[in-house]
């Protein structure tokens, strides 16, 4: 699947003026009457909601268009309303979800965004930047503006996404900052060095694998003694956040220490050789859990590391992943600003290709599969507003497909499978029980406040 | 010469843990972390409680175990924090990891052993086998024989962590129970006299995390090619100069501390009534009064007895015990610790090895007593003076002697 660019909305940046929806209907129908606007702006209580084309991936619309009328163009991602083919059957309508396509009496048939050919009206009548046209390129773009913290050329494996994550990280997190990264693969690419190179612009540690939180305390508390603003950073891995190194990450979350712990999860120790950690999942090969002719892969489930912290009621904790960067951005933005008031936590699932076993073009693909089939869960969480998902997946992709992607799980019996399998519904149904406040009790302890 | 009066010194009377309090108070410490541990934990009361009150004016980070309590310092003194701590027996060993690393990477900390013996057996009295079981890893260690000695070494060892010629971390070991909890007069010197005494911290000039001087620190070094196999040897190398300057910053630094305070402590090793001893006894910390009161009874019968007190245990002073035993007869080293290899006490391992520099070498035994909270009375330094009075004359080296055995 490719990607395309598209019309973005944010709702808080939203105040109803309907400039967009004037700027579209003069463009598309020579009228200012927004009725012939092909994007509309929806009052929902005190926000607003878009109701406009999203040029889906799997478009409904053309799925239900029985005279070939609506194709999507592979080219731009748009999706093309053929009026010679068009038998105003409105079949397309009943099968958007978003408003996107609608019956218009003026012109007699169907309407709906065209994206201007790339230049679309409606972003440009937007003063206050509810509305922004996304470029594949412009996502990063955006970040790439800022100065990349690491030298070129870390020795990370081919496809890894880890890589992406610190570079992306800390081009948003900026230069005042401390970063410490654990023993593990960020080190081991060369972020820390090598007999007197370092790959880091800013400065950097080596903490020992079970002391990142504390080391990061000190270097924290006696800036604020000096009135000195300093980000304190860490980029661990999941072996040095969930077991060595949890006593102390447990013990700052609790002290409320003013860091922004990122914990990049790859499963387990890859750098040391692809062993076991306790964020390794049920299955798994790894090579302390290895596949023969007793061994089946790890006999435990994973430790849920995001949940442990989030009950340690730090001031942000969200869970993300590299095939959904906006919302990594946007959760990376918020854990920042947390960071100032107190602890916040971010858990960045990052396959590995070496460890897990597939080819490394495909590593994006693997982290959206494991978030399409509800393995890995969005949410993000403040005490003031609990648990909230970030991106809720109705239909989700069957788990197998995420499974046979991975090398690791292809030894995985029917039994294993369906073990697997439970364990996903199992935590679908908690984490959106919490989201849906469905355990009061639950919920009360997270508030900490009785 | 001015004709105006030193006012009298302010006296209070407390123990060794409220004199370390004190002492960290009066030398402007930035950041402490604390975590309880008996004989450690009224320490960590006072440290907190002068927080509290206003007096000691400090970032105190509450922690969740040794093993923080040492690394939350590690990043405050790489921040360019004056930093301290006291732990002891398990706790020591708990902190292990971040101890090994200190001295490594040249940070200036002071942290008091309130020693205690380890496990196991259960325990949590005073012994010295927890300071003992560091004692290769690279930190300066004193150990203190008063109360008096606690709160001015404790001051004394930031100006010797913190000079440039050394820096590395130091232990002020104070003994467990007879110091920890000892009450004893004990004059406080002024702010103004440790202010002239002890410069502003420079804790982290040579390694820093700061964003206006950024760099990246402990990167891997070492391996088998390139720069690696060099560039280690110069860290190592340049850690051991490092730990053999401190020889001479210690005598300066009690020197310095004698003109201004206007007390005196011997700094390497002290020596006691040794001016025409035939036997010596060697002590460690606390013990070394009743010795010396044993000392005093064998010299009133008219036998030629001396003691000489290691106070820098580490580095080990080699001359200066090698000269102040040079002529004895015969030495008997008192150990509150053991050495499992070789069936004495540590310090007499270092005593004899010592002993190779001296002009005359004399014979040397090892006694061991005070494990866990025993008492070594005057009678046991009494049996050890006719123990070594008897290597004088045969030069037969018997078994390591266990003062307690028989208690």
């Amino acid at each position: 699947m490719s990607a395309y660019n598209t019309i973005a909305f944010k709702p808080e940046h939203c105040d109803g003026c309907n400039a967009c929806m004037t700027a579209c209907a003069t463009a598309k129908a020579g009228s200012a009457d927004i009725i012939n606007s092909r994007i509309q702006i929806v009052a929902d209580g005190d926000s607003f909601e878009l109701a406009m084309c999203r040029q889906c991936g799997d478009p409904k619309c053309v799925a239900n268009c029985p005279a070939a009328a609506l194709s999507k163009d592979d080219a731009d991602g748009v999706i093309e309303w053929d009026g010679s083919k068009c038998v105003n059957c409105l079949l397309c309508t009943v099968g958007c979800a978003f408003g996107g396509i609608v019956y218009n009496a003026a012109a007699g048939h169907v309407v709906k965004c065209d994206s201007c050919g790339g230049d679309p009206a409606c972003v440009k009548a937007c003063e206050r930047g509810a509305l922004t046209y996304l470029t594949t390129a412009n996502i990063y773009n955006e970040v790439g503006d800022l100065e990349d913290l690491f030298v070129p050329g870390l020795a990370g494996c081919q496809g890894c996404n880890t890589e992406l994550i610190m570079r992306h990280t800390m081009r948003r997190i900026g230069p005042d900052t401390v970063l410490a990264t654990p023993p593990g693969c960020i080190p081991g690419m060369g972020s820390v060095g090598y007999n007197g190179l370092t790959g880091t612009k800013v400065p950097v540690f080596h903490p020992l694998l079970t002391n990142t939180a504390s080391m990061l305390t000190g270097v924290k508390r006696h800036y604020k003694r000096q009135g000195r603003e300093v980000n304190a950073v860490a980029l661990a891995g999941d072996g040095g956040a969930s077991d060595v190194g949890f006593q102390s990450l447990s013990g700052a979350a609790e002290r409320g220490e003013q860091i922004l712990f990122i914990c990049v999860d790859n499963e387990g120790y890859m750098n040391t050789g692809m062993q076991r950690s306790s964020c390794t999942p049920f299955g798994a090969w790894t090579s302390t859990t290895p596949v023969g002719e007793r061994g089946a892969g790890k006999t435990q489930d994973a430790k849920n590391m995001p949940l442990l912290m989030m009950m340690h009621n730090c001031e942000y904790v969200a869970t993300a992943s590299t095939a959904f960067m906006e919302d990594l951005y946007d959760k990376l933005d918020k854990a920042i600003a947390a960071s100032k008031r107190g602890f916040a936590y971010l858990h960045i699932y990052s396959p590995c290709t070496t460890g897990w076993r597939f080819p490394s073009q495909e590593n994006i693909e693997v982290a959206r599969k494991a978030v399409e089939a509800n393995f890995v869960m969005l949410w993000e969480f403040n005490p003031r507003d609990g648990l909230k998902l970030t991106r809720d997946v109705d239909n989700a992709l069957s788990i197998d497909e995420y499974l046979m992607a991975l090398g690791k799980y292809r030894h995985l019996s029917g039994d294993q499978v369906a073990h697997i399998q439970a364990t996903v519904e199992k935590n679908v149904g908690f984490i959106k029980g919490l989201a849906e406040g469905r355990h009061p009790a639950m919920a009360q302890a997270m508030s900490g406040r009785a | 010469m001015s004709a105006v009066l030193k006012p009298k010194p302010k006296a209070i009377v407390c123990d060794g843990n409220e004199a370390a309090a004190w002492a960290v108070t009066l030398a402007r410490v930035d950041m402490v972390a604390v975590y309880p541990i008996t004989p450690q934990s009224s320490l960590v009361e006072y440290l907190a409680k002068f927080v509290a009150d206003g007096k000691l004016n400090a970032e105190i980070v509450d922690v969740e175990g040794e093993h923080s309590v040492l690394s939350v310092l590690h990043g405050g003194v790489l921040a360019g924090a004056r930093a301290y701590t006291g732990t002891c027996g398990p706790g020591l060993a708990f902190m292990f990891e971040p101890y090994l690393r200190t001295p490594g990477l040249r940070m200036p900390m002071v942290m008091s052993i309130v020693t205690r013996d380890t496990l196991t057996p259960q325990s949590v009295w005073g012994g010295h086998q927890d300071a003992m079981s560091v004692r290769e890893v690279g930190w300066i260690q004193m150990y203190c024989e008063t109360v008096q000695e606690v709160l001015d070494t404790t001051i004394l060892a930031y100006k010797v962590a913190e000079h440039r010629d050394v820096m590395l971390p130091v232990n002020v070991c104070h003994d467990g129970n007879y110091l920890s909890y000892g009450a004893a007069r004990v004059e406080l010197p002024t702010q103004e006299e440790v202010d002239a005494f002890l410069p502003p911290p420079s804790t982290n000039w040579h390694a820093a995390l700061d964003p206006s001087r950024p760099m990246a620190i402990d990167p891997l070094t070492g391996g088998a090619g390139g720069p690696g196999p060099s560039l280690f040897v110069r860290y190592r190398k340049g850690q051991c100069a490092g730990m053999q300057n401190a020889l001479a910053v210690i005598e300066q630094a009690h020197e310095d501390w004698a003109r201004i305070v206007g007390r005196r402590h011997a700094p390497l090793v002290e020596s006691y009534r040794m001016d025409d001893a035939e036997v010596a006894l060697v002590t460690l910390g606390s013990m070394t009064g009743a010795a010396k009161d044993a000392v005093d009874e064998a010299r009133d019968r008219g036998q030629r007895v001396g003691l000489v007190k290691v106070k820098t245990y580490r580095p080990f002073p080699v001359q200066a015990v090698a000269k102040a035993l040079s002529g004895v007869k015969a030495v008997g080293v008192v150990d509150r610790s053991v050495s499992f290899g070789w069936n004495c006490g540590p310090l007499y391992q270092d005593v004899i090895g010592a002993l190779q520099f001296a002009a005359q070498r004399p014979a040397a035994m090892s006694f061991i007593g005070g494990l866990a909270g025993a008492d070594i009375t005057t009678d046991h330094f009494g049996r050890a003076i006719e123990r070594v009075q008897a290597l004088a004359k045969d030069g037969q080296v018997g078994e390591t002697v266990w003062l307690n055995e028989k208690d």
